[in-house]
């Protein structure tokens, strides 16, 4: 299966290429796909879902993914329905440069809480690179430290031995 | 940058990095106040040591004279657990703890089992007592890091002039002065999806990318079922005080989420899996395209 959440550092922006892929497909498991390639053979994602690689570039000394843009469709069953989406990233030495989602997802549910209480829903946001801002600081997950961090890497060196 | 006249204390807790910033240094009285403030509460609601009250709880059940917060963050649980239609549950430390995310950060998956749904009838807590009926691992990570920063604020306040910033990573909450925030994209940390201008109020958010492990899990668990959410892949919330935006960003992972933030008073921002951003309808944020 491939991964849905980010992984190790240096497999970082590649596990977060695989985070937006592997939910079209994980949230179904009716994965279809167009061809079968290895992404870039890192480990982060198996690829027992086939991934479709077009547009491959040159890829740079440290990137660890083939720059290119990468496809995969999957669905997933709401309580009304069962959605298609297709997912594309483009990736550009290890940097997701663009994401683009498309379906229709019929999403009656969601239309009725957009009008109450949601103000407003953007398609696939990419952002801007955090250096290029100005903040101060910087709102996500919150770091992991120590015991975490050290039971992870135990287990990653153990799955490479 | 803004740190010129300021100074900035950081140190390690709760699992996570603290960052305490104000315009000048803080006593070392004060520090030490901060420090016995924070270990008392990991002493009393830290699943993660053996020593701790809900551990004690977690292996003998009964009553146990109730911590300071307990009232607040248990109260608060409900009106959670209510608009997310039993998704959030403060006895959802056993099937955390089951998937992996144990004491010991074993991280291997044992399954998913769902929190038992009757936990307001197992769970009973006033100001002098909590109580548990039979032994259950609670987990107040819904909301208790935010509690735990509004606590701290309120410590410090008294002896900081001008600004001061609790930032526990991912909660932080603001007095005194704005403070420009990056939203960290859940899929790129070198990236922000927005910008958010915090002025005496408090920021949380919450993303599935750093406390995950195996094979798609991560720390954000649907009591309901033991499984973990693939909806949304990060929330943010603004609210006057940190535990109220914690308990709404953890609630935004989930239907009734944006309900109970529009009772709640709370601005919020997320991202769902599938690349889309959703914000509220008063949000203040700057969100790029």
């Amino acid at each position: 299966m491939i991964r849905t959440t980010a992984v190790p550092r240096q497999l970082r922006v590649g596990a977060a290429a695989a985070s937006v892929l592997g939910i079209a497909v994980l949230a179904g498991c009716a994965g279809t796909t167009t061809s079968t390639t290895d992404d870039a053979g890192s480990g982060a994602s198996s690829t027992d879902q086939a991934v479709d690689a077009t547009d491959s570039g040159s890829s740079s000394g440290s990137a660890t993914y083939t720059d290119g843009t990468y496809t995969a469709d999957g669905s997933y069953a709401t309580p009304e329905s069962v959605e298609t989406i297709s997912v594309t990233v483009t990736l550009a030495d290890d940097v997701i440069t663009a994401v683009e989602v498309t379906g229709n997802p019929t999403k009656t549910e969601s239309e009725q809480y957009q009008s109450q209480f949601i103000g407003g829903i953007q398609d696939a946001v990419v952002g801007q690179d955090i250096d290029e801002i100005s903040v101060s600081r910087v709102a996500g997950s919150s770091l992991t430290s120590g015991g975490f961090n050290e039971a992870i890497d135990a287990i990653k060196a153990e799955a490479a031995a | 940058m803004t740190g010129v006249t300021e100074t900035r204390w950081e140190f390690s807790a709760i699992g996570t990095s603290w960052q305490i910033q104000t315009s000048s240094p803080l006593p070392a009285a004060i520090r030490d106040a901060v420090a016995a403030l924070i270990e008392a509460f990991d002493r009393d609601w830290s699943r993660f040591r053996a020593d701790s009250l809900v551990a004690t709880l977690a292996r003998d059940g009964g009553a146990v004279a109730a911590p300071p917060d307990t009232a607040a963050m248990l109260d608060a649980y409900v009106e959670l657990s209510v608009a997310t239609a039993g998704a959030v549950n403060p006895l959802v430390g056993d099937a955390l703890a089951r998937r992996g995310y144990d004491a010991g950060y074993g991280f291997i998956d044992h399954g998913a089992r769902a929190s038992p749904r009757d936990w307001t009838a197992r769970l009973d807590w006033s100001e002098e007592t909590l109580r548990l009926s039979s032994p259950a691992l609670i987990d107040v990570g819904a909301l208790g890091k935010g509690r735990l920063v509004d606590r701290v604020l309120a410590e410090i306040a008294p002896w900081a002039d001008g600004r001061i910033v609790v930032d526990a990573s991912g909660d932080l909450a603001v007095r005194g002065g704005p403070e420009r925030v990056g939203l960290e994209h859940p899929y790129d940390p070198r990236r922000a999806i927005g910008v958010w201008e915090v002025t005496d109020a408090a920021l949380c958010a919450s993303a599935t990318n750093r406390r995950a492990w195996g094979d798609g899990l991560h720390h954000v668990l649907d009591a309901r079922t033991g499984q973990p959410v693939r909806t949304v892949a990060a929330t943010w919330a603004l609210a006057a005080d940190a535990m109220t935006a914690d308990a709404a960003a953890t609630a935004l992972f989930f239907e009734g989420g944006p309900e109970l933030a529009h009772r709640w008073d709370v601005q919020w921002v997320r991202m769902t899996t599938d690349g889309r951003v959703e914000w509220s309808p008063d949000c203040k944020a700057e969100l790029f395209s």
